[in-house]
């Protein structure tokens, strides 16, 4: 009987602290570590892009709901859209900003990362910073966490001073001063047909 | 025992109850939907662009010296030169900066960091070399910090940007950074009215800005396809990220 009872302590005790222990900081790291796995770790110089940037979707999808960084980023363009473009336009931006992120994550060494203490905004958002070295540059990201009902997710990234939500928006605010949610879609996938970067401007 | 093992559990029930009770009291506000996805971006600038076509037109054709020129000769210097050369030779030219940076600490009253770059650059170009080396990064109270112009001086005495430029070659600015530019062009010990190099003949005055553009190229081109890289339209991503550097330069 007492045997039970202090099982069903333990039990409790362990319940009570898993919900409590979802340590963000701790989330974000292994989501960041996760990734450069996908780009530096074993077997991944016989990966090509593409598989590499799926994985790293994956990776970071398993941790974060990347939906959110693009609704915030779309902004009130957002009701601009059909019902059925809203879809296609979250999974398009989606590829590119991880065709990007995989793209000038591929130097010659693994960047070091370390991170800065959590710093507290309100109950509800915090901020966590960081320090990458990567090629003897050093830059610094912050990224901005709130929290949901789905835990804590990231809602913006701010690398060297420069709101990744807030550059997009500017661009999504531009093209809907003339341009249609359908030409957002054709526009995006041009933009993802080319393998490299260096095609030229077309305005 | 029945009647012990039932207590027990109502206790065990009860406890729970509580503590549920107790988190969902102490449990935060959740973001709401509207706070997440319609607020105002507190970051976002707010960007003045009358000329935009012409700067559009301005930023196409950078773009198309950047992937023609700057590209081909960027990959060739990288090609042909030793990384310890393109960082010796990236060291140097930066050296030859102290002017600018001096002046800007010094016109926003940044009196210690005017007194780091005047350590920096007597180290570095004496113990350096002429500034080919940077032992200074390595001695305490020594170390890099962010570089300060004349167009950041401007900012932090309260000139707003005015209108944005896109400048040929030189890319994004706007008009107080314009003037900035200028006022640094004249401290710049390589150009007028203060150049140490007036004597030299025009070829070599030449040949050293053409090194420096050379030596600069991939710095430039790296950032440059970075930018463009996740851009669903670069004018505009590039107009938005330069002002946001800007202003956050300017506020540290």
């Amino acid at each position: 009987m007492y045997k039970s009872i202090i099982c069903y302590f333990f039990a409790f005790s362990a319940f009570v602290m898993a919900a409590d222990s979802k340590d963000p900081a701790a989330e974000l790291q292994s989501a960041i570590n996760a990734s450069l796995e996908v780009v530096y770790g074993a077997g991944s110089e016989a990966k090509s892009d593409p598989d590499k940037q799926q994985a790293v979707r994956g990776v970071l999808e398993s941790h974060y709901d990347l939906t959110i960084l693009i609704r915030r980023a779309m902004g009130r363009n957002w009701e601009l859209l059909k019902e059925s473009e809203q879809e296609e336009v979250i999974d398009l931006i989606k590829q590119l900003v991880v065709k990007a992120y995989v793209k000038n994550l591929n130097g010659s060494v693994r960047p070091k990362v370390s991170y800065g203490k959590t710093i507290q905004i309100s109950e509800n958002r915090i901020e966590i910073p960081s320090t990458i070295v990567a090629d003897g540059t050093t830059y610094y990201v912050t990224y901005r966490l709130g929290l949901l009902p789905s835990g804590w997710e990231i809602y913006d990234i701010v690398a060297e001073n420069i709101s990744v939500v807030s550059n997009y928006r500017q661009q999504l605010d531009d093209h809907f001063q003339r341009g249609t949610g359908a030409e957002l879609i054709k526009k995006l996938k041009n933009i993802l047909k080319n393998e490299e970067f260096d095609n030229e401007i077309k305005i | 025992m029945k009647l012990r093992f039932r207590s027990f559990f109502i206790a065990i029930f009860l406890t729970a109850g509580t503590y549920l009770n107790a988190q969902q009291a102490a449990s935060p506000a959740y973001l709401s939907e509207e706070d997440l996805y319609n607020e105002d971006l507190s970051s976002s600038p707010v960007i003045s662009d009358p000329f935009e076509s012409v700067n559009r037109w301005t930023f196409k054709f950078n773009d198309y010296v950047y992937i023609k020129i700057l590209k081909p000769v960027a990959n060739t210097y990288q090609k042909v030169t030793p990384d310890a050369v393109e960082e010796g030779a990236l060291n140097f030219f930066n050296n030859l900066q102290y002017p600018v940076r001096l002046a800007g600490n010094v016109l926003q009253a940044r009196w210690q960091g005017a007194w780091v770059e005047t350590k920096r650059f007597a180290v570095n170009s004496t113990v350096g070399i002429a500034g080919i080396n940077r032992p200074a990064d390595s001695m305490e109270g020594f170390e890099l910090i962010p570089p300060e112009d004349i167009g950041q001086a401007f900012g932090a005495w309260g000139f707003s940007e005015g209108p944005y430029l896109v400048l040929p070659l030189l890319g994004p600015s706007n008009l107080r950074d314009l003037g900035g530019l200028i006022a640094d062009r004249a401290v710049n010990p390589l150009n007028q009215p203060f150049s140490i190099i007036d004597h030299w003949s025009w070829e070599n005055r030449l040949g050293l800005g053409v090194t420096e553009f050379i030596v600069r190229s991939p710095t430039i081109l790296e950032r440059y396809y970075e930018m463009k890289g996740s851009a669903i339209d670069p004018y505009s991503s590039l107009k938005n990220a330069y002002t946001q550097y800007r202003q956050g330069e300017i506020a540290k």
